[in-house]
């Protein structure tokens, strides 16, 4: 009985161990590799030399990557300035899933999964196209850029650009990522017993009361996972930068891709994403530091 | 061509092509399906590169099939040959791509005796420098990066038109703060900024890189965005008034604006510090099956009624003087298209650069950027 249950465990866990194990381990360990090398002449990589014999200092291996990395503080600077960008994204994103996730979990069911549907639909059009749709809507000559000037001008503030800025992109990654935080907050929203409600009303506690201490911390657990969902695809998006972002607007996604397709260095853009790996995985391990103390208190 | 289109654009855009592919190569069989298989000639190249009609004619003429795979860019092209894609007898790369592929070994040397036509091309485009003697290669089309506008505006700001100070300099710029972008290429944008410094687009001396950055992050307050793609619908529905770009790419706007009927014209000129020019040319690759069908479609394509339809189709440089006859009258008056001798000597074809030189050029890159 014991042995037949491990196996069943065994049976069920281990073909996605498995993929994991060849599919994210082995190309980790790759990039790791691959961090060491010199690129090619051509491209791709120079090959190694690991047999006795060679001269020694030439085998095709070296640490000069990450002295490239660290000799310049504007690799790092891109760094912080990514974490600062999918941070404030995540932030508005709870600000604004949060109200909605709340709406759809108390209101009646047969709304609920009508307007679940709604929030996943914009998923059944490309992604590229979505953010094509926002170059036109907050072009120089759309009627939401005439619209806000309008109203600047009216106030004899100057004109602003939308399109090609900071603010361009923090709505392009606002938009992309909002359903991942919608879904797993209503998730666990949806699961809340409302007589904990009505027992908070009964001892008397109002609205904003039973919301902060009632439903927040019972939430908390939606939020980070929202976050996490958010966080991690922010930190690493290109194409919405590319897109939207002025001149300025260079994430560290946009740095590694540059790499591989325009500088053909394949060792620099393996320690860059090696770096942000660690940098994602530190976090994580804070995040679950501090999570797990918020989460167990409720 | 076009030199970094975001991956994801790109992935979507081979997706497309190859669904369309399969399309034609379907379309092909069921018409041609009770005769002898037909030889394959497997072409690797530009998308929109060849006009249809002359993939037709030719077909017709051989008894053959032309299929054609696509890239967008020369690094996708070497990416995926180096990644074993094989089968191709004929590559479309640009000049610093083909010098790759020359020294790399995967080239035939072509048999001129059986390209006779090879005599109408034009002098100027024969003996390159990644290629000097045409061992290898066979010049089919240029581009050159210059600098297109919105006609009206500036004529109506009394901005200068023939020099890459409209890009660079901040008297100028300030009129047109947030309405002009630049091409997201380190190199084309180096080249432009070196040019107008006065040194060669390919200079390669880290000092005068610095300058040409220097030079970059003062204007870069001005410019709207780095664009190698979006900036030709910008420019030809107005939100845009200058644009760092491909000849080609701003022919497309002008004629989109035009097709459209707005109140502004798109026009494009070569500044007069000199521009880049992207010669790609027909080589023949060791992994095709028939080399003989391939010399007789070069031998075809070297034909000016052949060569002449993608001029017309997509406004692309033609190095064939045997074209000339058939070229529409408004693309042979056009001095980016057909630019004058003069000019021919002010234009320079871009260099591959050493991975050391690549990483110091990402660098400084970043810090444009960045800052």
């Amino acid at each position: 009985m014991q042995t037949s249950s491990r196996l069943v465990k065994w049976l069920i866990s281990g073909p996605p161990l498995l993929f994991l194990l060849i599919f994210f381990v082995t190309p980790s360990l790759i990039m790791i590799f691959t961090s060491f090398r010199l690129p090619g002449e051509f491209g791709g990589l120079a090959p190694v030399k690991l047999l006795p014999g060679e001269v020694a200092g030439d085998s095709g291996l070296t640490i000069e990557t990450y002295q490239f990395f660290f000799s310049d503080f504007i690799y790092i600077e891109i760094f912080l300035k990514s974490f600062a960008v999918a941070t404030i994204t995540t932030l508005i994103c709870i600000a604004m899933a949060y109200p909605l996730a709340l709406l759809i979990a108390r209101s009646r069911k047969k709304f609920r999964n009508l307007m679940i549907m709604l929030v996943v639909l914009p998923f059944a059009s490309n992604f590229l196209v979505r953010i094509y749709a926002w170059m036109i809507i907050l072009g120089p000559e759309s009627g939401l850029s005439h619209f806000i000037n309008g109203i600047l001008v009216f106030f004899g503030i100057a004109p602003v650009t939308l399109l090609f800025s900071p603010f361009a992109v923090l709505i392009g990654m606002v938009y992309v990522h909002l359903p991942f935080m919608i879904l797993p907050l209503y998730t666990n929203l949806e699961k809340h017993d409302p007589i904990l409600l009505d027992a908070a009303q009964d001892l008397g506690a109002n609205s904003w009361q039973r919301f902060w201490y009632v439903t927040w911390p019972q939430s908390l657990p939606g939020i980070f996972s929202g976050s996490a969902l958010v966080f991690i695809p922010a930190l690493g998006m290109f194409a919405i930068p590319d897109i939207l972002g002025g001149t300025g607007d260079i994430m560290i996604g946009n740095l590694i891709k540059d790499q591989f397709l325009g500088t053909r260095d394949w060792p620099f853009g393996s320690t860059l994403s090696i770096m942000l790996t660690l940098a994602v995985l530190g976090i994580a391990g804070l995040f679950s530091w501090f999570a797990k103390p918020a989460i167990r208190m409720t | 061509m076009v030199d970094s289109l975001p991956i994801s654009v790109r992935l979507s855009l081979a997706l497309l092509i190859t669904i369309s592919a399969i399309g034609c190569v379907q379309q092909n069989n069921s018409t041609g399906s009770n005769k002898t298989p037909a030889r394959i000639l497997q072409v690797f190249n530009w998308n929109n590169y060849i006009a249809p009609e002359t993939i037709q004619r030719f077909e017709a003429s051989c008894d053959c099939q032309v299929k054609q795979d696509y890239f967008s860019d020369n690094e996708e092209m070497l990416a995926k040959l180096a990644a074993g894609a094989s089968g191709y007898d004929l590559i479309v790369p640009t000049g610093n791509a083909m010098d790759t592929l020359i020294r790399q070994g995967v080239l035939i040397p072509l048999d001129k005796a059986s390209l006779p036509n090879i005599k109408n091309i034009h002098p100027a485009y024969l003996k390159t420098l990644f290629d000097p003697t045409n061992q290898y290669s066979v010049p089919y089309a240029y581009t050159l990066t210059v600098l297109g506008f919105n006609t009206n505006k500036v004529r109506e700001l009394g901005l200068p038109t023939d020099t890459w100070a409209i890009i660079f300099e901040p008297e100028y710029l300030q009129k047109i703060k947030g309405r002009v972008t630049v091409l997201d290429s380190p190199r084309e944008l180096m080249a432009a900024a070196l040019l107008y410094l006065g040194y060669a687009a390919n200079d390669q001396d880290e000092t005068h890189w610095n300058q040409a950055k220097e030079l970059i992050i003062r204007a870069k307050p001005y410019w709207a965005a780095f664009s190698n793609t979006s900036y030709i619908r910008e420019i030809a529905i107005g939100d845009l008034w200058v644009a760092h770009g491909y000849s080609n790419d701003l022919f497309q706007a002008a004629l989109d604006a035009q097709k459209t009927g707005r109140h502004f014209a798109i026009d494009y000129a070569i500044p007069k510090q000199g521009a880049v020019m992207s010669l790609d040319s027909i080589v023949l690759h060791q992994s095709g099956k028939h080399p003989d069908l391939a010399h007789q479609f070069i031998n075809f394509m070297l034909d000016g009624k052949n060569s002449v339809e993608l001029t017309n189709l997509i406004g692309s440089g033609n190095p064939n003087m045997d074209a000339k006859p058939f070229i529409r009258l408004e693309l042979l008056q056009n001095k980016v298209i057909f630019p004058d001798e003069e000019s021919l000597s002010r234009l320079e074809m871009i260099t591959d650069l050493n991975h050391k030189q690549r990483r110091i050029l990402s660098r400084i890159w970043t810090e444009i950027k960045l800052r």
